[in-house]
């Protein structure tokens, strides 16, 4: 594949405690990295991601808290029951299940996103580009009028 | 077959008692294959009432679309009960208003299946201990009724209602859950792009008439999600983005909420097979939470609850 994997990576705004951590994902992130930020994995709705595989994303990271430094309490856990089966899903459909990855992420981890981000992008350059479920037609550039 | 008298009896009696203040059972429809839902709410109609294999709707939708506080009767099948108990565990209906008449169910005969051997002209239709006898204009048909059963009834693991307030008839031995299991893990065990191939081919026929979500018990959201305009949750239009986020998402919004009951792909006028989404939900559900939809009225589904004992498992 000559281009890079197209990541959408949902993130808990909890999550990241290290500010140069947050500093890098907030505007230094690589351009084929494509950053939705929620208040809590909570609200990450199986339908965004839905969204960003018809999209054309090569892979869906979710990044969250520990299971017992959610910042709603339950937050986290409640959403990891509903992903994981919307993975599992998603494969028994025909999006693999190796394209979405969760990472539990410590307060005081420090530079452990990037690690992972770069793990995972290695991972899906061998999987290849998705080419299941991507259907959504494509926004024109410049918005819908345009 | 239960006793058609005994039901009306018992109908007869409820309102007749003022247990409950409607009945909502089936009537003959336009056409001897589709008999209709019908909402009995005085003695003198219940004459009407018919019970038989080709009752194909899921009674259970009408729960949430009478109000709240009514007292509703209903026939319910193994699995409409099931649905009850559902709409009762997601407070949709206290069970002190509902009459459950319990009919142990000997399966739903799929319209399409005897379309597909006898033609559509079909005048009459006798059914007798298991053996289906078709009359059509010109011939004479016999069948046995497993032949004709829906897909998901062939599958049915409680086919007898487990709450209902009477039970009219025989109580039927439960069915086996492996026959199930069977059909969803072969069809995990195929390649990702016969997966996919399979679902692109169903979901295409789609033309987005929702009549899956109408006929859907647990389908009950004042606004579903594909009738939102702003923000635009999903392509509303009958296009392949939009058809398969419908399929994935309408199946998934009944993961541990789903009874297996089959109205929505008897409801499908493109025949489109949609209950094996349904279905892996489902044995994902038992799989791993142990849990299965509509056994009781207090148990609440997986999705609903939260225990730290699952750090064990997602931290693997």
């Amino acid at each position: 594949m000559s281009l890079k994997p197209k990541i959408a990576l949902f993130q808990c705004q909890w999550c990241l405690y290290s500010p140069t951590d947050q500093e890098w994902v907030d505007s230094q992130l690589p351009e084929n990295i494509h950053l939705i930020k929620t208040p809590c994995t909570g609200r990450i709705n199986p339908l965004y991601v839905l969204n960003a595989v018809q999209g054309g994303a090569d892979g869906v990271m979710i990044s969250g808290c520990l299971p017992e430094q959610c910042h709603f309490k339950t937050g986290n856990m409640a959403a990891r029951r509903q992903l994981e089966e919307f993975n599992d899903f998603l494969d028994y459909i025909g999006y693999e299940k190796s394209r979405m990855r969760f990472v539990w992420l410590d307060l005081q981890d420090r530079g452990i996103i990037q690690k992972r981000l770069a793990q995972f992008e290695k991972d899906l350059e061998a999987l290849g580009q998705a080419s299941n479920l991507v259907t959504r037609v494509k926004v024109a550039e410049g918005g819908q009028n345009a | 077959m239960p006793d058609l008298n005994a039901i009306k009896a018992e109908a007869k009696r409820l309102l007749a008692e003022g247990v409950v203040e409607v009945v909502v059972a089936f009537k003959p429809g336009d056409t001897p294959l589709h008999p209709q839902p019908a909402f009995f709410t005085n003695v003198d109609e219940v004459e009407n009432l018919v019970y038989d294999g080709l009752c194909q709707n899921n009674l259970a939708t009408f729960l949430t679309r009478l109000p709240k506080t009514k007292k509703v009767g209903m026939l319910v099948r193994g699995c409409e009960n099931r649905s009850v108990n559902a709409l009762v565990v997601e407070k949709q209906k206290s069970r002190e208003n509902l009459y459950l008449v319990g009919i142990p169910c000997e399966g739903i005969i799929d319209w399409r299946k005897i379309v597909e051997r006898a033609g559509e002209a079909v005048l009459a239709v006798n059914e007798n201990n298991y053996v289906v006898e078709i009359e059509t204009r010109d011939e004479h048909f016999t069948f046995s009724k497993n032949e004709l059963l829906h897909d998901s009834c062939l599958r049915c693991v409680h086919p007898t209602p487990l709450s209902a307030d009477i039970l009219i008839g025989e109580a039927l031995p439960e069915g086996n859950l492996a026959i199930a299991r069977k059909a969803v893990e072969e069809f995990e065990a195929q390649t990702i792009e016969d997966k996919y191939a399979w679902f692109q081919k169903e979901a295409e026929r789609c033309i987005r008439c929702y009549a899956c979500r109408e006929a859907c018990p647990m389908c009950y959201c004042t606004e579903c999600f594909v009738d939102h305009i702003e923000p635009r949750w999903t392509e509303s239009g009958a296009t392949p983005a939009g058809m398969q986020g419908w399929h994935i998402v309408r199946a998934f919004h009944q993961t541990a909420r789903c009874t297996d009951c089959g109205a929505c792909e008897r409801a499908c006028p493109m025949d489109i097979k949609m209950t094996y989404l349904t279905e892996k939900l489902n044995h994902d559900m038992i799989n791993k939470y142990n849990f299965e939809a509509g056994l009781d009225t207090q148990t609440l589904p997986p999705f609903a609850t939260v225990t730290l004992d699952d750090k064990n498992r997602f931290m693997a």
